[in-house]
């Protein structure tokens, strides 16, 4: 006879490892269910990671070229051989693709994150009440704030609180983040300085540019006040203290922080280890749910545990939970759920997929600003997420490089080298080039459409022969507005304003990116990793999956955590809301287990 | 003896010399391994490393709690290697040299427990711990003669607090006599362990496992087998087999000196600037140890420009057809 756990949990990255550490903290037993390989929770393996990182990250791809191919429980973005193409597990059933990609590892995506945890602003909670758009959540941002509050302790997040106070975000009298927020570095400045009380129209309004440090995942200094004065202990690397206490500037980041000074779920991970009533079971991938006729409760998990990766063997078990909580990534939560035929009398399983379009501007500076140097992005103009603007198009965020340009100093030698400059002339002008590079990446809202969808077709299987993820994608109008908006208005206002040289250029057909063409103009669109909305939560189970507390409606004991509950995306990278999303729902779990 | 305030400001001070003068010789054989070979070795050696750095960073704060003005720049605070280790009892010398098995068993001479009945002494002193034992009498004594008042004067905007430090272990605010009791059983425990004990005290402070003491963890790479709980000094390591690969080391110079390359010649000029390096990362420590805690932040940037230069030092031929270019940390003379 097999176990019974309190919950079995379906997922070890962030979202699960933060339900177990709050059920078992409760002292409530808990299994986690992670498809993927134990890998980088090891330390030797994680040094081998960023060495592939280092040595052939280059031609693998960022942000999960690192990372190893598994058949057993494939990752969309890792080269798979021996072809080698780049998203190997994705299908697309429309001629746009969605370019983001997640890690199925123990400690998940947060493997290859940026670290970026900035909260959502109160009129992203309610887009249809503020502005005619989308749809309001069931809940509000002071309903969400005291999770907030618990996911940036548990993630270990760095920043100012004044910074933070725009557009009604509120924090708790006196409340501090754990850490104080990162150095700004010089980039920073100087957008800073440049923008200082400037202002640029967008959709018949004035809107002022301005530049705040971001909220990041990541160690600084912590904060001597936080927690009414206990102070915060910076959490080191999982597996060695003595690593990773602070940022150290290494300039790596994303995708893997050599020091481990970035969060990741292994962190977490580590501290659940140490509880007995946690149960970690890796190389096993959940199936399917079992769900009595009747009472419509989750009787059980089924999952195909391997013993080789890439092994098509594998024992088919069953995990037995009194509740049953699916943290397995937006995308997979889905496929899951459709690959059982689960909580969807809405119809809305795996409906209004959303991400950031991406899009980089670039130019020169007139003076030098130093770029390459400290974590990839420390500010933003985050001055025009919100506004009377989005009545008509998307809002956005502006993320200023620390790294100058894509592909340096590699493109500029090249240019330089084919202009046959050489010896001092060339080290002359790569030092005053590169010196002088700037770059932003805009990061567009997008709204929740039917139509952006994951589906599962009985023709696309993985290596267990489990359904992959078959999506349709579009950009609507609404986005691409605001990258019109973008890329006319506010980009050549910063240009004018900071004095600088611009140099964007979106060709057809460059690699990496996807052209999309929109009146008249082409621009050269990424994903942002930011997978959201495929299990909306809802007032009513008639247009949603979960309810406030991201319970099914469909089921008394499924619950369905993590950033596939946002009803929109708005501009904030979305693992902090997830995160405090998951926390919510494990308080809920605890009064079920009562 | 009889212990004056004098007397104890003058041993603290000599606690940061002693603490220091280990730092360069576990940098040196930390930066010698080779990239991603004896990542066993490696890690060992820097969390000793970075418990010393603490070490220096406690003596500090003692010093100053007791109103005293903690130096590391005067001329001789880098000692010329070999360096004979005060309160070592003479034994033996330290080297500035590659890891190697000669290298070890100086850092397990330095880091040999004292034994159980070893009693601080009036004057000599055979080991670190018998030193600091005798520096803690020193303020039991001063404290029932004067009242702690009068002898923990220091300006507690002199400490050294945890949001300004991290790194192995935790930094004690001295205050009086209790936490400069703390810091001094930090210290030694982390050291040389407690009592009979491989392992050192740090999980009963941090929650953050056992380690061992710095004796024992050294004395694992010699072994090449880890400790693991409920081994004992006597029976030895029962653990997980290390592999150490004594060959996978840059074949440096052994206390290399700037002055044996001619003048103007570009190793000479790589190795001034390496010691005016560590000069200046002494000149930062010193400043923050009097009074601008910030000016950590300026040391850990200059730490790692250290160890760049090192690493490029390393790699350099030295010229003698066999090894490459040492280090040498003395800074140059002032004026």
């Amino acid at each position: 006879m097999s176990a019974h756990y309190d919950a079995v949990i379906v997922g070890g990255g962030v979202m699960g490892a933060l339900v177990a550490r709050v059920l078992s903290q409760a002292g409530k037993s808990v299994l986690i269910l992670e498809a993927g390989i134990e890998g980088a929770m090891n330390p030797d393996t994680y040094r081998q990671y960023l060495q592939t990182l280092y040595t052939e990250g280059w031609w693998r791809g960022l942000p999960n070229g690192p990372y190893p191919w598994n058949a057993s429980a494939p990752s969309p973005g890792i080269p798979s051989p021996p072809n080698g193409a780049a998203y190997p597990y994705y299908q697309y059933a429309t001629n746009l693709h969605f370019l983001s990609d997640y890690l199925r590892m123990l400690g998940g995506t947060t493997l290859h994150w940026q670290g970026t945890s900035m909260r959502l602003v109160p009129n992203d909670f309610r887009m249809r009440s503020a502005y005619g758009q989308a749809e309001n959540w069931p809940i509000t941002y002071d309903d969400l704030e005291p999770a907030y509050r618990r996911a940036e302790a548990e993630l270990g997040v760095s920043a100012d609180v004044e910074d933070q106070r725009i557009f009604g975000v509120w924090f708790p009298e006196g409340y501090v983040y754990p850490m104080h927020r990162m150095p700004q570095s010089r980039v920073d400045r100087f957008f800073d300085g440049a923008l200082q009380g400037k202002t640029v129209k967008l959709a018949g309004g004035t809107y002022p540019l301005k530049v705040i440090s971001i909220p990041v995942a990541r160690n600084s200094t912590p904060n001597p006040t936080y927690n009414l004065g206990e102070g915060y202990d910076a959490v080191p690397a999982a597996s060695d203290r003595d690593q990773g206490q602070r940022c150290q500037g290494n300039s790596v980041c994303m995708p893997i922080c050599p020091v481990q000074a970035k969060y990741t779920a292994l962190k977490t991970i580590a501290l659940l280890a140490r509880q007995p009533t946690v149960v970690i079971r890796t190389q096993s991938v959940a199936s399917k749910l079992l769900i009595d006729k009747e009472s419509g409760r989750i009787t059980g998990v089924e999952y195909k545990r391997y013993d080789k990766p890439g092994s098509p063997t594998f024992a088919l078990e069953t995990a037995h939970g009194t509740l049953v909580v699916l943290a397995a990534n937006a995308i997979e939560n889905a496929t899951l759920l459709l690959a059982s035929n689960a909580a969807n009398s809405s119809g809305q399983v795996g409906r209004n997929l959303m991400d950031h379009p991406y899009l980089y501007v670039w130019g020169l500076a007139k003076s030098r600003v130093f770029p390459f140097r400290g974590p990839d992005t420390t500010s933003g103009v985050e001055s025009l997420r919100d506004g009377q603007f989005r009545k008509v198009h998307a809002s956005f965020r502006a993320s200023l490089s620390n790294w100058g340009w894509s592909g340096e100093p590699g493109n500029t030698i090249k240019t330089l080298l084919q202009a046959n400059i050489y010896g001092k002339a060339l080290r002359a002008q790569l030092a005053d080039q590169m010196t002088r590079m700037v770059k932003i990446g805009f990061m567009f809202e997008q709204l929740p459409s039917a139509d952006n969808r994951v589906t599962i077709d009985q023709r696309y299987r993985d290596g267990l022969g489990n359904y992959r993820p078959v999506l349709s994608y579009q950009y609507q109008d609404y986005s691409l507005k605001g990258i019109e908006a973008a890329v006319n208005t506010v980009w050549p206002a910063i240009t004018g304003y900071a004095g600088i040289e611009n140099k964007t250029s979106y060709p057809a057909g460059a690699p990496g990116y996807q052209h999309v063409a929109y009146n008249g103009a082409g621009y050269n669109l990424m994903g942002s990793g930011h997978i959201v909305g495929t299990h909306r939560m809802g007032s009513h189970r008639k247009d949603s999956v979960t309810d406030r507390n991201m319970k099914s409606w469909d089921h008394p004991n499924l619950y369905v955590v993590g950033t596939g509950n946002q009803v929109t995306i708005g501009t904030a990278n979305p693992t902090l809301t997830g995160a405090a999303l998951s926390i919510r729902a494990a308080d809920a779990m605890l009064q079920d287990l009562r | 003896m009889s212990w004056t305030i004098a007397s104890l400001r003058q041993h603290l001070q000599a606690a940061l010399a002693v603490e220091h003068a280990t730092i360069p010789p576990y940098f040196t054989a930390w930066i010698s391994i080779k990239d991603n070979t004896n990542i066993a070795a490696a890690e060992i050696i820097r969390s000793v490393m970075l418990e010393e750095m603490l070490h220096l960073t406690l003596a500090a704060n003692l010093l100053n709690a007791v109103g005293g003005t903690p130096s590391l720049t005067h001329q001789g605070f880098v000692p010329r290697y070999p360096h004979r280790l005060p309160f070592s009892g003479d034994r033996f010398d330290i080297d500035i040299e590659r890891f190697s098995k000669r290298a070890l068993r100086t850092f397990l001479a330095i880091e040999r427990p004292e034994g159980p009945r070893a009693k601080p002494e009036a004057k000599k002193f055979h080991t670190i711990a018998q030193f600091y034992a005798a520096v803690r009498d020193g303020i039991d004594e001063l404290c029932e003669r004067h009242g702690e008042r009068k002898v923990f004067t220091g300006k507690a905007a002199r400490q050294i607090r945890p949001d300004a430090y991290y790194g192995a272990g935790t930094i004690v605010v001295v205050a009086g006599r209790d936490s400069a009791h703390r810091a001094i059983a930090e210290v030694c425990e982390q050291g040389e362990g407690v009592h009979d004990s491989v392992f050192d005290a740090d999980h009963n402070v941090t929650g953050s496992g056992k380690e061992p003491a710095h004796y024992y963890r050294f004395q694992q790479l010699l072994k090449g087998r880890e400790y693991r709980k409920g081994d004992t000094p006597k029976a030895g390591p029962t653990g997980a087999r290390i592999e150490v690969d004594f060959r996978a080391v840059h074949p440096i110079t052994p206390n290399a000196r700037a002055t044996d390359y001619p003048k103007g010649s570009p190793i000479r000029g790589a190795l001034e600037a390496f010691g005016h390096g560590y000069g200046q990362l002494l000149a930062s420590l010193e400043g923050a140890y009097n009074g601008a805690p910030d000016r950590l932040t300026e040391a850990i940037a200059r730490m790692f420009a250290l160890r760049d230069q090192a690493r490029a030092l390393m790699q350099t031929p030295s010229g003698d057809g066999r090894n490459t270019v040492g280090l040498d940390f003395t800074p140059p003379r002032a004026g």
